[in-house]
């Protein structure tokens, strides 16, 4: 209470900047639209470099204010991510279960976060279209054809996803569980079966990350710098630099001279 | 998963006359081909004539009395296009056509004046004055002539007639009422061109082209936008300063932008302005045929650009429909096709969406290919450096033009970028409601980049007190967000004036970009752009350097910086020669999705493989060390030898005939790290192409020539020796080890073993080598270590301090002086009998005639000691980009630098004023700021003057015009064109 009348405008809520990563159309923008809006449809949005968005998450005692960056998805943008990942507390990484390749692209992502982003990031690494491997697990009944009618538009997106029989259900997985799972467990990395499509573990993958984040941390440096950025001090934050901004910020300090 | 491309490196500064075909809208000159006379194959002879380019000074008037000032300036005959532009190249310019002129006369006038009257194809009489001396004037007349005979004969102007057919302008002043109505229909067998397919796409075959806009409505209120008034004066402007390929700019086409341009001419007109028109007129059908060359193709960018077209402008009708989509989907795929290596860009999905609404697609496809090549150079390329080198300049820019705002952003550690990058990558339209972006396009293809410049300096700095209070990216973008949001508001709500209270947040953006901000000249935008060059490019080149080591699937026993390494000595190679063109893998009928994966994946061919040896081994290249007596040196070139043609489909696992950065780190670490058995063992592997286990007796044979290739420099003959001691020994244990065939005499005999037959195996040829310790000797070590990785250097062998030439050296900086100068001291040494050649050797282990000293570092495997002091000293002495890549930085570096010091210092004083200015900024005086009537006013009230009231929106902004002529040239100019053409 006291600290809320002492900064004034800024809620109690602690702003936690969440960034998503992964190779285009694993459902990034879908998962966001979710967990933000609680709906699923064809992602109508254009996406120049990254969406930007903002959502309340209840933890406990606390409310947390994401604000998330969806980044757009074809690799010539790669470039410019760390513009939108620099200072994040959290990244979810996100792949196509039905698709291996997106999960080679996830592991490059989280390599790159953890070499070029805040030391501190917390990354969960999300299986999406689970909904597409796991029929019974789903909320909609047990023919899958609805799937298809559903969203006409997504059968030219992702080839195979309206599957014919529920026998074929099971072989579009790609990437299996454990595999993932050992991966993440490897890697440090909170990990998550999700659909956008249903909702399954969407907003799980936004708690527990909450339920991550250092946010005393975070707290400290808010009030020290009047900054809702990262960490104190942010260690090491100007050489582990964002690459594409490494001369930018040299030539910020040169001014500064 | 690399891309690799070395694109940046080439980067050249467009010269004089390539700005100047730049600010004409003109193609680049290889590329405006006729379409007519590529056919013909004596072409040549005619190319002579009439292509010869010339400009001159010159008086221009329109001939219609009364109609215009007469303008000094300058005219530009650059075949096929005849271009003139006023002193201070803003107020009147023209490019037209040849094929548009219909005569030209000489006219009769006071004697000393020079002055010719064309009579162009709309019915306007120009008079030119040609204020040259006489001989400069007649040559002007001759070449002209020369040109314009070409273009008839090429029957350019019978094309012309059917090509200014297909444009709306036509349509608008061919009709009795100055306004064409919603269906008019315009002589419906006009236009044959190629659009003589059934299912004709929307505003083609009826004539003129036209956007979907025809069909599904232009956004935009009609009445709001006051389409009848701006119709009105643009039909009046149209027919006196002609129209499509003949458009005369005077100040008032300027004006008539800048208020908006009216929907159903505002694909035409971008055609005009941005010179798509002129690669229409000249590749006619060439849309079509694209699409129809490429039907069954499939790209790694159709995918890309499938994936978008549902989130392209969704809101607009016609994407909601599958004809809309497709129009879309056919002039991505069709311009992906005309440039492959660029593609498809998302960001290129709304562009194109939102200029199909007023433009046919083959319209749309020839403004996107202007757009991507020309105005928007590099922002859609596959590493976006134009993207990336605006961002930067606009950075700089707001740090001279909005101190505060960038003093502010830099505190709190705001990236402008993350609000800015789509400002520009979709030209606003992705930022703001649509029809006001259509109105930034307006004045973007009217004045140029630099209004994308202006208007975003515009937009933070009318939010300057709010920008100032933001602490974060998040709040930066929510702060714009509601910005665009409210441009349809009033600007100033609480005015008591009811006129200051019409003023929309979005014309005030327009007055303070235009006015506030027109110190930012297209020089400005050069000049910056020159100046972050180089940086942005060596950032993007260590990103993707970064990325592709990253990407490595098996680094080997190699570590990151030796990777690096691998990398760096791959991309000078490509700098060198050019890897493949991206090779799309073949399709995986198992799993189509596995194509994707792999599309972006740059793989080199033989000839670079073979630079990229040079680089890395020691026999890769030929080195001849010169001395003439001033200077010892190095020449390099790279060897060709069937040796490394093997090495290069040895490293081929693939198979697919190019290899990829993991093939040739794979392929390294397979020979740098092995001992003496490996080393035989692989020396072995490479020579037997079957790979059965044992070589043939030809390969025996090719294996020993690999061998004399490698020792080919070494000095003196042991080596020699030790190879055909090899060879004799490989055929006697052979020989000897062939299964029992040894008759009655047991010894030579014609083996009964073919050429081709497998011979010598594993342990036979390891038992030969190790019978040799020249041999052994190489195996152990020499081989691995003839593979180095630190980057080879160009330094003079010896210092050249002494000498009579030797201070000169130094002094010399580029590649062409450096060559220049060897030339020159090579011709002196032979005339002084001082020049002398000798190669260096690869091993260089029995060194006897060379100074041993050059040779220590050669004798210690590489790898052990890849940070010592030696490569050390390499690295300092090798700047980037200094060795191989012919044009040096260096001199870019120091020019860009002078530019700094003047400029960065402090901000423009101008600047620094307004920017004060700004912080306590009173209302706009605007009086007549035209909307005053958008509330409740219904339309017909202002059929009076509405027209001259559009226009008042825009006078306030208006810059200046000049006609560069005095009183009296003026009085002259008028006399001239008055005067009767001579007899
Ligand atoms: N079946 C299924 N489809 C999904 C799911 N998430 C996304 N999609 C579809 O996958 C496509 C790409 O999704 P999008 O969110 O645009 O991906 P992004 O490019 O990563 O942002 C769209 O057609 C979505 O409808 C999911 O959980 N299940
Ligand atoms: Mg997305």
């Amino acid at each position: 209470m006291a600290a809320e009348a002492a900064s004034g405008n800024v809620d109690k809520s602690v702003q936690v900047k969440l960034v998503l990563l992964g190779e285009a159309a694993v459902g990034k923008s879908s998962i966001v639209l979710r967990f933000v809006s609680n709906d699923f449809q064809a992602n109508k949005e254009p996406t120049i470099g990254a969406a930007f968005l903002t959502q309340k998450c209840r933890l406990e005692d606390r409310v947390l204010r994401y604000e998330i960056w969806d980044t757009a998805g074809q690799e010539r943008f790669h470039s410019l991510a760390p513009m939108y990942y620099r200072n994040a507390q959290a990244a979810v990484v996100v792949y196509d279960v039905t698709k291996a390749a997106s999960l080679e692209k996830a592991k490059s992502w989280v390599k790159e976060l953890q070499r070029q982003a805040n030391p501190n990031i917390v990354i969960a690494l999300a299986g999406n279209k689970v909904d597409l491997v796991t029929p019974s697990s789903s909320a909609a009944p047990p023919t899958p054809s609805p799937d298809g009618d559903d969203e006409p538009d997504d059968a030219t997106a992702t080839p195979g996803e309206t599957p014919s029989a529920v026998a074929e259900v099971e072989s579009l997985r790609q990437v299996p569980r454990d595999e993932a799972q050992a991966y993440a467990t490897e890697a440090g990395l909170l990990f998550f079966e999700t659909s956008a499509k249903t909702g399954e573990g969407v907003v799980e993958v936004f708690t527990e990350i909450a339920k991550k984040i250092p946010i005393e941390h975070i707290l400290a440096s808010t009030r020290g710098s009047g900054r809702n950025g990262g960490p104190p001090g942010r260690p090491g934050g100007q050489q582990s630099g964002v690459n594409l901004d490494a001369n930018a910020t040299q030539a910020k300090n040169a001014c500064n001279c | 998963m690399a891309t690799i491309s070395t694109q940046l490196r080439n980067f050249k500064e467009p010269n004089k006359e390539e700005l100047n075909r730049f600010f004409f809208s003109l193609p680049p000159e290889e590329v405006h081909a006729n379409g007519a006379d590529t056919d013909h194959a004596n072409e040549k002879e005619k190319a002579f004539s009439g292509t010869e380019k010339m400009d001159i000074n010159a008086v221009l008037s329109l001939g219609e009395q009364g109609l215009e000032d007469s303008y000094a300036g300058k005219l530009h005959l650059l075949p096929p296009y005849l271009s003139f532009a006023s002193v201070d190249r803003k107020s009147v310019r023209f490019t037209i056509p040849l094929c548009t002129i219909r005569r030209v006369e000489r006219l009769n006038t006071r004697t000393g004046v020079f002055a010719l009257s064309l009579a162009v194809w709309h019915g306007m009489k120009i008079v030119i004055q040609l204020t040259a001396l006489r001989p400069t004037a007649d040559l002007f007349c001759t070449l002209l002539r020369d040109a314009l005979k070409a273009q008839l004969q090429q029957g350019q102007m019978k094309a012309m007639k059917n090509f200014v057919r297909t444009c709306y302008s036509e349509a608008l002043l061919s009709s009795p009422s100055a306004t064409v109505a919603e269906n008019d229909k315009v002589d419906p067998d006009a236009n044959a061109g190629a659009l003589a397919e059934g299912n004709n796409p929307v505003g083609e075959g009826d004539g003129f082209h036209g956007g979907l806009g025809l069909k599904f409505k232009f956004p935009g209120d009609p009445k709001k936008l006051r389409e009848a008034s701006k119709i009105k004066l643009w039909t009046t402007y149209l027919r006196s300063h002609g129209r499509n390929l003949s458009l005369l700019r005077y100040p008032q086409f300027t004006r008539l932008v800048q208020v908006g341009l009216p929907n159903r001419l505002r694909g035409e007109i971008w055609e005009t302005l941005s010179g798509s028109m002129y690669l229409r007129f000249a590749n006619p059908g060439l849309y079509r045929k694209l699409l129809e060359d490429n039907k069954n193709i499939t790209s790694a960018s159709i995918d890309d650009i499938e994936k978008d077209l549902h989130r392209s402008l969704p809101e607009y009708s016609a994407y909601q429909t599958e004809e809309g989509i497709s129009t879309l989907r056919r002039v991505l795929t069709a311009y992906s096709f005309k440039n492959p290596e660029l593609g498809y860009c998302q960001a290129m999905n709304i562009l194109a969406a939102a200029i199909l609404i007023y433009l046919s697609e083959e319209q749309a496809f020839w403004l996107l290919d202007v757009l991507c090549d020309r105005l928007l150079p590099g922002y859609y390329s596959p590493s976006m450096h134009g993207t990336l080198l605006d961002q930067r300049v606009f950075e700089s820019l707001v740090h001279k033009c909005l101190p505060m705002i960038h003093e502010h952003f830099h505190t709190v550690d705001v990236q402008l970028s993350v609000a800015s990058l789509p400002w520009f990558l979709s030209l606003y339209i992705n930022s703001m409601p649509m029809i006001f972006a259509f109105r930034i396009v307006d004045c973007f293809f009217c004045m140029g980049p630099k209004v994308l410049f202006q208007v975003g300096l515009a937009i933070l700095k009318i939010n300057g007190e709010a920008l100032l209070e933001v602490q974060d990216d998040g709040g930066f973008i929510s702060l714009m967000r509601d910005y665009f949001a409210s441009l349809g508001d009033s600007a100033h709500p609480h005015s008591t004036d009811p006129r200051t209270r019409a003023i929309t947040r979005f014309q005030e953006l327009l007055l303070v970009s235009f006015r506030e901000f027109s110190v930012i000249t297209d020089e400005t935008i050069q000049a910056e752009r020159r100046k972050f060059r180089t940086d942005v490019i060596s950032s993007i080149e260590v990103f993707s350097k970064r990325a592709a080591v990253r990407s490595l699937k098996r680094h080997g026993r190699f570590n990151k910086d030796q990777l690096g390494l691998v990398y760096d000595a791959l991309f000078k190679a490509i700098c060198v020669i050019p890897a493949e063109t991206q090779s799309i893998p073949p399709p995986n009928l198992l799993d189509p999705d596995k194509t994707t994966e792999q599309k972006q994946e740059t793989r080199i061919g033989l000839r670079t493989f073979r630079v990229f040896l040079s680089e890395i081994a020691t026999w890769g290249r030929n080195e001849k060390i010169v001395s003439n007596g001033f200077q010892e040196r190095v020449d390099r070139e790279v060897a060709e030898h069937e040796f490394i043609d093997r090495l290069y489909y040895f490293w081929d696992t693939s198979c697919l005939g190019t290899l990829s950065f993991q093939d040739l780190v794979d392929g390294l670490d397979g020979v740098m790290f092995n001992d003496l058995m490996d080393n035989i063992e692989w020396f072995f592997n490479l020579h037997d192409k079957d790979k059965d286990g044992s070589l043939t007796k030809d390969e025996v044979l090719v294996l020993s020539e690999s061998l004399l290739f490698i020792f080919r420099y070494e000095v003196g003959d042991a080596y020699l020796g030790a190879v055909s001691r090899f060879m004799t020994n490989a055929f006697e244990y052979g020989d000897a080890l062939l299964p029992q065939e040894t008759n009655e005499d047991g010894s030579l005999k014609s083996p009964t073993v073919g050429n081709n037959q497998p011979y010598l195996n594993l342990a036979t040829f390891r038992m030969v080598v190790l019978a040799d310790e020249i041999l052994e000797s190489f195996f152990e070590t020499d081989l691995s270590a003839s593979f180095r990785l630190e980057p080879v250097v160009d330094v003079p062998l010896t210092p050249s301090s002494s000498g009579l030439l030797g201070g000169l050296l130094s002094n010399i900086v580029t590649d062409g002086n450096k060559r220049l100068f060897n030339r020159v001291t090579d011709e002196i040494g032979k005339t002084i009998g001082k020049h002398q050649v000798t190669h260096r050797p690869s091993i260089g282990r029995q060194m006897i005639l060379q100074e041993p000293k050059a040779r220590e570092s050669l004798l210690t495997p590489s790898m052990r000691r890849s940070s010592s002091k030696s490569s050390l000293s390499i690295t300092e002495t090798s700047s980037p980009g200094a060795t191989n890549i012919p044009s040096t930085p260096s001199s870019l570096t120091l020019r860009s630098q002078a530019d700094i010091s003047s400029s960065e210092l402090s901000p423009l004083p101008h600047v620094k004023a307004a920017t004060a200015a700004l912080m306590e900024r009173t209302p706009f005086a605007i009086d007549d700021a035209g909307d005053d009537d958008d509330d409740d006013d219904d339309f017909p009230e202002h059929e009076g003057e509405p027209d001259d009231q559009v226009m008042d929106e825009v006078d306030a902004f208006l810059e200046a015009h000049d006609s560069g002529l005095s009183e009296a040239e003026k009085k002259l100019a008028e006399d001239v064109a008055k005067a009767p053409p001579i007899k």
